[in-house]
């Protein structure tokens, strides 16, 4: 059985041991509905970081940040609920204020969660949860299946919370959650034009860190306000960039020093100050700088510029990565989160009859597959396991790292018929037993080879 | 004529001496020297990457310091003044503890390599020293530009703690893209016990649109806090500017002459001021710790309730009793964890540098040395590295586990019994570069000579042979056979040769990664007795905090059982005079303050 069914099965066999109690059932039933729901990502870090800011980048539609939890999921209309308090939600308006959506709760004083149904394409693979920064790590990630962690540079406090985000005997074996995000990218370095590829590098760097490597599978730099600006560039505002370009680059320049000079009175151009504010408020100052550079360069038509802030935004990058670290790994995140689920319950309501339960969790932690190849994933990359270059990358491949469809696994970038992909998984799983079976081989890589071998056994129903 | 200050610190001491208190003593003592020196230390101190840095340039108007877009101040940089630029590094061969006390070694550099040398070699150097001859260090100020807090190398952090203690005042420096945060502000409280004086600095106000309210938000935070603390917003980027353009209108909006001022007004002109509001938190703060227990000895004494004493007399020393006999036990936990922790990291590593030889082995059973070597020495190299580092990381992650563990069988619980942090500075050196084998090349001349000397067998026996078939020694047959040997020979020549390259290839690369090996496992040696001793040294300072206040508590009410009645009163008596003769000097330190101090009993 897949992991997918046995946690499953799990579920509804808690459901009946505890049927008589009505906290339980509350807790399993809500668990039974998010475990088939799309994978949810919280998005957390301190206060001012940006986190209303990556997740209106990553909506493509801009929102008026809200002081509480705010659900945004996919829907065929725009709507909202409030949840305040016990009762039944409250639907509320969502109207427009400006360029940007509002959340019209005004009346609720103090709303536990607000959940908005938006059509955009993100939403549709992943449930986006943007948390104030005063939220524990508790709250934050009792709800979510992932984590975006925002921070400026790795601080004491950002490497708590990340810590706390792992400390659960279960989270530690499925370690699997955590994309790591240097926020505000465009203000390192003061704000100079090469801010963007230094963030690069720096989280180059935090990739490789030793207080850092183990607790996020991945970090990436992202510039929050470019990342919306290009999602969002109007055209009214394009205009008055391709205006300010327009203008010599040192007059220019020696206006975009600061932020007050740019919205002052002796302006060069006649440019209403209320447009320069509103433009100062939208891309930031060094937003201003880059994307007047940007047209400067040829970058002159919408298209182009918004494809180049794109890329440069950072916010390609960090797509992949959910896609990688998170979409596609939807079963396994669902998975954690329903056992980590279980364990609170059984830690909670201890009982006669569910010793069997329990003993299953803790068979399905250590034994399950998908964990163990997670693990061998994380031995792989972080070098406690090191295999031949070649076989390792041929490890990493079949267990997964790239992807987790038979093709990605076996490496084909065509849609090779069953056949041919028999064959190929044939002669992989011969090799590898071979290689399990190597008595010269250290006893590290033999367990990986058999870990290896245990998926090529597993893939192979599926290819008859 | 002494200041009044002076009287007041000196009689603090007195009474820290008459109480028994070494230890409250040493840190007056060293605060008494300090305000005594005619210089006048301003700290700047704040997160990573706010900006301090550049701040210092831009107050100094000259790039002193470096900066950079990642981590870049590693080490405390003191700026002072001096009639011609220069630059040392500040070596300390221990490179623990105090700054002031332990001899140290100056060594001059070039002032725009200070933090590149620095950085370099961090784990030596305790500060860096920059004189420049600019007006406004000329009055004996001197500018302390610190690495940042809350960086997760805790190294740094820990130096900027340890300069802190020397500050006369302090700028806090916080940029205007957010306001202070709980983190910064918890900073501020723990600056503001060591030095009253501080100003918070606003910076980077050029890149943020709405740096005003970002500055109104940060002073509705101080005063909801209670901190009196002055704010001044300024940006570092518009102040160089305006000093390499000479735009006078840009520098005011720099807010740099607003600051400049405060530097002068509050801190070089009131340095009388600020010693007396130092002096008064310092000697406050020891004053109401020896108070305290005074105190409570009297309320002991007063309540003459024998029974509750004699209780109190054996449950301290039962507890004592209990804490010898535990001690034991962490320490044996921690002996037995880093020895296995040593054993199982060398292993380790000898397991990942044997990996490599083979590796190498196998690869120079086929490739030729002389192809590729460079990319050979390359791949050895990052495959080095990463061993290394692996490894590292390793004996990181169980010397955590292994502190965890300690501190699970210590006696008791305390919230800071886990030390911080138990890494050491990174004490990875370079090894010595992998040395080239020879390679000898098999030149066509040598090629030529080695044929020749093949084929002149080969004429010559085919020759013999077909002279007797009566034709002459040189013919075609004997030339052919000749050519053939002589092409066997230099294919057996050249094949020996590489044979002999594969071999000193496969010499050098074992050579190297043994020197590695022995380097490296030193290195990592180091480290887990440093981290071993660092623990040791918290725990058994915990426990000896811990046992001397079980001791003091149970010798307290030894003496409150065993007096007798008169000597009792006696005792109270004294006490009484005692108390009372502390909290005169202690309204007389809150006097030195100043009304603008408010200091709490």
């Amino acid at each position: 059985m897949t992991l997918d069914r046995v946690v499953w099965s799990m579920l509804q066999e808690a459901l009946a041991v505890y049927r008589d109690s009505p906290r339980a059932t509350g807790w399993l039933r809500s668990h039974i509905e998010r475990y088939t729901e799309p994978v949810r990502v919280a998005v957390a870090g301190r206060a001012r970081i940006g986190k209303s800011t990556v997740v209106n980048a990553l909506i493509g539609d801009e929102f008026v940040p809200l002081n509480s939890f705010v659900w945004y999921r996919g829907g065929t209309e725009a709507r909202a609920h409030v949840f305040s308090g016990p009762g039944r939600p409250h639907e509320v308006a969502v109207g427009r204020r400006g360029s940007r959506n509002h959340v019209e709760i005004g009346q609720f004083d103090r709303a536990d969660r607000v959940v908005v149904e938006w059509p955009a394409r993100t939403l549709r693979d992943i449930v986006l949860i943007d948390t104030p920064s005063e939220a524990t790590p508790e709250q934050v990630l009792g709800e979510a299946d992932a984590l975006l962690y925002l921070m400026r540079h790795v601080q004491d406090d950002d490497l708590k919370f990340l810590q706390a985000a792992n400390d659960h005997p279960i989270a530690r074996v499925a370690n699997v959650h955590t994309v790591a995000v240097l926020a505000r990218a465009d203000e390192i370095g003061a704000g100079r034009i090469d801010a963007l590829s230094s963030a690069k590098q720096i989280a180059r760097r935090y990739r490789r860190d030793v207080a850092v490597q183990p607790l996020c599978q991945n970090v990436v730099s992202v510039a929050g306000l470019l990342a919306v600006a290009a999602k969002t560039l109007r055209e009214d505002e394009f205009t008055a960039l391709r205006t300010l370009a327009s203008l010599g680059r040192e007059e220019l320049e020696d206006h975009l020093l600061s932020a007050d000079r740019f919205v002052g009175e002796q302006f060069p151009l006649s440019m209403e100050p209320a447009v320069r504010q509103a433009l100062l408020e939208r891309f930031g100052i060094f937003g201003v700088r880059l994307i007047t550079a940007l047209i400067r360069q040829g970058f002159d038509t919408q298209v182009k510029l918004t494809g180049q802030l794109v890329q440069r935004s950072g916010l390609g990058e960090l797509r992949d990565s959910i896609a990688i670290h998170f979409t596609e790994r939807r079963e396994v995140l669902k998975a954690r989160s329903a056992l980590l689920a279980l364990d609170v319950l059984f830690r909670m309501e201890p009982r006669q009859n569910a010793r069997k339960l329990m003993a299953d969790l803790e068979r399905v932690v250590a034994s399950a597959h998908d964990f163990r190849e997670l693990r061998l994933v994380a031995a792989l990359q972080g070098g406690r396991t090191k295999l031949p270059a070649d076989l390792q990358t041929e490890a990493l491949r079949l267990i997964g790292a790239e992807g987790t469809t038979s093709l990605a696994r076996l490496g084909f970038d065509y849609e090779a018929d069953p056949h041919e992909q028999r064959e190929a998984l044939l002669d992989a799983l011969v090799r590898w037993q071979a290689q399990a079976a190597d008595v010269h081989a250290p006893n590290d890589q033999r367990r990986a080879a058999e870990v290896v071998v245990r998926t090529c056994e597993g893939l192979l129903p599926q290819l008859y | 004529m002494a200041p009044p200050w002076l009287d007041v610190l000196d009689e603090t001491i007195g009474a820290c001496v008459t109480h028994r208190r070494p230890d409250l003593e040493a840190r007056l003592r060293e605060k008494r020297a300090q305000q005594l020196d005619p210089k006048l230390r301003v700290l700047v101190v704040g997160e990573s990457k706010q900006g301090k840095s550049q701040l210092v340039n831009a107050l100094l108007n000259a790039p002193v310091c470096a900066v950079g877009d990642d981590i870049t101040t590693t080490v405390p940089t003191f700026v002072q003044h001096a009639d011609t630029p220069s630059a040392a590094l500040v070596r300390n061969a221990s490179a623990r503890g105090s700054i002031f006390h332990t001899p140290t070694e100056r060594i001059a550099v070039p002032i725009e390599q200070v933090t590149k040398q620095a950085t370099a070699q961090s784990q030596h150097v305790v500060r860096a020293e920059i004189g420049i001859p600019r007006a406004l260090l000329d009055s004996g100020l001197v500018l302390i530009d610190t690495p940042g807090v809350g960086d997760t190398r805790s190294a740094h952090t820990a130096s900027t703690f340890a300069t802190l203690m020397q500050a006369d005042a302090v700028l806090l420096v916080s940029d205007a893209t957010g306001e202070l945060t709980a983190a910064e502000m918890t900073l501020l409280k723990k600056v503001m016990e060591a030095c009253p004086n501080v100003t918070v600095v606003v910076t980077k106000i050029d890149l943020v649109p709405s740096w005003r309210n970002v500055v109104e938000r940060n002073k509705a935070l101080l005063a909801r806090a209670g901190v009196p603390a002055k704010l001044i917003p300024v940006s570092s980027a518009l102040r160089l500017r305006a000093a390499k353009t000479g735009d006078q209108r840009l520098n005011t909006e720099s807010g740099f002459p607003e600051l400049l001022a405060c530097v002068q007004r509050d801190i070089v002109a009131s340095a009388d001021l600020l010693a007396r509001r130092a002096v008064a938190v310092v000697a406050s703060s020891a004053l109401t710790q020896l108070v305290t227990p005074l105190r409570e000895e009297l309320t002991a004494h007063d309540s003459s309730r024998t029974v509750a004493t004699i209780s109190t007399l054996q449950e301290a020393q039962r507890r004592v009793d209990e804490l010898r006999r535990r001690s034991a036990r962490w320490q044996n936990v921690l002996n037995d964890e880093m020895a296995d922790l040593i054993s199982d990291v060398e292993y380790d590593l000898r397991d990942r540098t044997r990996k490599i030889l083979r590796e190498v082995d196998k690869t120079y059973d086929e490739a030729d040395p002389a192809i590729g070597w460079d990319k050979f020495e390359q791949w050895l190299e990052d495959n080095l590295n990463e061993a290394a580092t692996t490894n590292f990381a390793w004996l990181m992650e169980r010397a955590e586990w292994v502190a965890a563990k300690v501190a699970k069988n210590f006696p008791v619980y305390r919230e800071d019994l886990i030390p911080g942090s138990v890494l050491p500075d990174d004490l990875l050196e370079p090894v010595s570069k992998l040395e080239k084998p020879k390679i000898e090349p098999f030149s066509i001349s040598q090629k030529l000579f080695t044929g020749l000397r093949g084929s002149y067998g080969g004429v010559l026996m085919f020759g013999l042979v077909t002279s007797l078939a009566g034709m002459p020694l040189i013919n075609v047959i004997s030339l052919g056979a000749g050519a053939l040997f002589g092409g066997k020979s230099i294919l057996d020549e050249s094949d020996q040769r590489l044979k002999r390259r594969q071999a000193a290839a496969k010499a050098a690369a074992q050579r190297h990664v043994d020197d590695f090996f022995v380097k490296f496992s030193k290195d990592v040696r180091d480290s887990a007795r440093h981290i071993q001793r660092s623990l040791r040294n918290h725990f058994s300072t915990l426990a000896e905090e811990l046992q001397e206040t079980l001791l003091e508590s149970a010798r307290s009410a030894k003496r409150a059982v065993q007096d007798d009645q008169t000597e009792r009163e006696r005792r109270l008596r004294e006490g009484r005079k005692e108390l009372d003769k502390l909290v005169t000097l202690y309204k007389r330190v809150q006097q030195l303050g100043g009304p603008a101090m408010e200091l709490t009993a």
